[in-house]
């Protein structure tokens, strides 16, 4: 049996990458489960999913802690977490981003393959929805399956929800993301803090759950304690907002689900702190004075 | 607020005693939502807002399930609350009332045991409270009304008790208790005060103190939480046992905390009742103690938490025990009897169930002596079978 963790954003597919990959095994007469971990995500969180493949019935329920691949859907997932955590030795981590494996860093320097998912799927799907492009890459990097039954689950599964045409192009997606990949080796030394996180006990657990504001030792947890977590390191694309062409028409503001837009002299302001770049703002804009562009992180 | 109101002695209803019960407990917010044979509590509890007796406030909802969502967004915000239903009401409000124990809110509510249809009856059954088992709910059965009085301000000193916060939903028998006028006395409006005091909620809804409770909550933190709770119910155990023996003391009527033990002391035999039918084995065992039969009763009184060690001690000195029950479990056996049976787990005593008076059929007391019969019988050879229906046409016994 051999196990995959996928690490994506909420609203990127990654539950369906994982789906996807595990029908492209079964297509091989394996034995294949895949499931997504839900927490109180949207999009835009970290979020993450599993598949297992075998040759015989798969019968453990739990999360995969070890895997044997890691397969990471947003590069900017990889400078927040470690996302090597519980990665078997001679394992093995697949990246969407446009480095080579050996300009990647990471916690420790491993087998690494990239591709750059992105930038194929906006020149064939005209969209940054890079679920289909990294299972080509995935294909390539492992040789556990391949590309054909890759093609073939993504048109079954893709092509049944988006249409024959959309199933085709994810496919090409997939196959020219399979060319294109490269494998090497990532370079380590990579330091990550880890993220503490509230957990009392049944003594410290405030009674029926009831919370206020609480100051632990992972920082504020309850009522206000977004003033410290911030979400915007979860945006892969930012809004930028031409101030000439805004008409303050309040729209974005109206629509903006995190209620980050506010209006500075007539004109409507992003707080990049929190805003988690879906892109709402830029869609319902009527003058389209609203870019979503490709966010850049040092 | 309410007005000092002076003890005295009425002949009242069960519903009226409820009723009044609370309004002895001061209480501020009630949600009313009508349903036979509860009907009567919550007009009675009309009449005494209409009165200016108290000043709560009296909430008519559109359903039982509204009525226990009011009950809990008023207790959140550290009102005393109060309401009470029946049957299919208990049924409706089933998904509201996990919500006000996992918010650790002490709202009392009596239910007046009802049968659940189909089909359709008004009559005393406890297949409207006993599922209710795993709400979280403190759940006990009253005898009397007397009881069911004497309940409702106990339910609230118990429920608000620290160690507790937990809602508590005393049980009394419909018609039986509901509809019947018996004697009750009812203490001052000071003394209860004085006995109950002051609820301290854990934590109030206060727009200058925000506070959120019930929110989306991860696996992280949801079992911590069901811990608390579990513990909660198991120390509710010596608080009902305080709290009975503090009202003993002070209003002269002793109930004996979960159970009450009735002619055990060198009984052969015991049958555990719930309910009214207690008052009517109470007769039958004196009978048969004077025909020399050492027969004992237990009177069990709360079902939640279930006091298994107490009937465990009962059970190591008798030769067999039978548990009455006024509910199925389909496919299994009674509520009580299946949890006698789990409490007394690898003792070497036969535990015997009898199902009678489901849908509101009278128990007789011809019936308990059947009962008493069949367990003077299973104490000399071993009973063949372990459910006996009592009084089911056309099925052996």
């Amino acid at each position: 049996m051999y196990e995959i963790r996928f690490h994506g954003r909420g609203g990127q597919g990654g539950r369906m990458a994982a789906e996807a990959y595990a029908l492209a095994a079964f297509l091989e007469g394996n034995y294949a489960v895949s499931f997504p971990f839900f927490g109180a995500e949207r999009r835009g969180a970290p979020v993450r999913a599993f598949t297992r493949v075998d040759d015989k019935k798969i019968r453990i329920k739990t999360q995969v802690y070890q895997p044997d691949y890691v397969v990471v859907l947003d590069e900017t997932l990889i400078e927040t977490e470690d996302v090597l955590e519980g990665l078997k030795e001679n394992g093995m981590v697949i990246i969407n981003t446009a480095k080579k494996p050996e300009e990647v860093r990471l916690s420790k320097p491993v087998r690494c393959a990239t591709v750059d998912a992105t930038s194929i799927a906006l020149e064939i799907l005209g969209r940054p929805i890079t679920n289909t492009a990294i299972l080509g890459a995935i294909a390539k990097a492992t040789g556990k399956v391949s590309i054909e039954s890759i093609e073939k689950a993504i048109i079954e599964k893709f092509g049944a929800r988006l249409g024959k045409e959309a199933g085709e192009k994810n496919a090409k997606a997939a196959r020219v993301a399979y060319e294109q990949t490269l494998v090497g080796v990532a370079q380590g030394g990579k330091a990550f803090i880890p993220r503490k996180k509230w957990l009392p006990d049944v003594n410290e657990m405030p009674i029926g759950g009831a919370i206020g504001t609480m100051q632990t030792e992972a920082g504020l947890v309850g009522i206000g304690s977004f003033i410290e977590n911030k979400t915007g390191d979860w945006r892969t694309f930012m809004p930028i907002i031409d101030k000439e062409k805004c008409i303050g028409c309040k729209l974005c503001w109206f629509y903006c689900p995190e209620g980050c837009i506010s209006m500075q002299d007539g004109k409507a302001d992003v707080n990049y702190d929190y805003c988690k770049g879906c892109g709402i703002c830029a869609n319902e804009c009527p003058v389209k004075a609203i870019e979503m562009k490709r966010e850049v992180r040092a | 607020m309410i007005q000092k109101l002076p003890a005295k002695k009425m002949v009242i209803t069960g519903d009226y005693a409820a009723a009044y019960g609370a309004l002895l407990c001061d209480v501020d917010v009630v949600a009313a939502y009508p349903i036979t044979p509860q009907t009567l509590i919550v007009e009675e509890f009309s009449n005494f807002v209409n009165d200016g007796i108290t000043d709560a406030e009296f909430i008519m909802v559109e359903s039982e399930h509204s009525a226990m969502s009011a009950c809990i967004a008023a207790q959140a915000a550290g009102a005393r609350t109060y309401t009470a239903t029946a049957s299919q009401g208990l049924a409706l409000m089933h998904e509201m009332l996990f919500i006000a124990s996992a918010l650790r809110l002490p709202i009392v509510m009596p239910v007046v045991n009802r049968t659940v249809a189909a089909p359709i009856g008004i009559w005393c059954e406890h297949n409207d409270s006993m599922p209710q088992r795993d709400t979280g709910w403190i759940q006990m059965s009253c005898e009397d009304n007397q009881e069911v009085l004497d309940m409702i301000i106990m339910a609230y000193k118990i429920g608000e008790h620290k160690d507790v916060l937990l809602p508590v939903m005393p049980c009394l028998d419909a018609f039986i208790l509901s509809h019947t006028v018996e004697p009750v006395d009812a203490p001052s409006s000071d003394e209860v005060a004085e006995f109950i005091g002051k609820y301290k909620p854990h934590a109030v809804l206060d727009p200058d103190n925000p506070m959120a409770i019930g929110t989306f909550t991860p696996p992280e933190y949801i079992q911590e939480l069901r811990y608390q709770t579990h513990v909660a119910m198991e120390k509710a155990k010596n608080v009902i046992k305080e709290v009975t023996k503090e009202f003993a003391s002070k209003f002269g009527r002793d109930y004996h905390g979960l159970i009450e033990e009735y002619r055990c002391d060198d009984a052969e035999v015991v049958l555990i009742t719930v309910g009214t039918v207690t008052g009517t084995a109470r007769e039958v065992v004196d009978d048969l103690r004077q025909k020399g039969k050492k027969v004992g009763l237990i009177k069990l009184r709360f079902y939640r938490p279930f006091p298994a060690e107490e009937i465990r001690k009962i059970a190591e000195n008798v030769d067999a025990i039978g548990v009455y029950d006024r509910a199925i479990s389909y496919g299994s056996g009674g509520p009580l009897f299946i949890e006698t049976r789990h409490a007394l787990y690898g003792l070497d005593v036969p535990v015997l169930n009898f199902l009678a008076g489901l849908g509101g059929r009278d128990v007789v007391t011809g019936d308990v002596e059947k009962m008493y019969e069949i367990l003077l019988k299973a104490k000399e050879k071993k009973p063949e079978k372990e459910i006996y229906w009592i009084g089911t046409r056309g099925v052996s016994i």
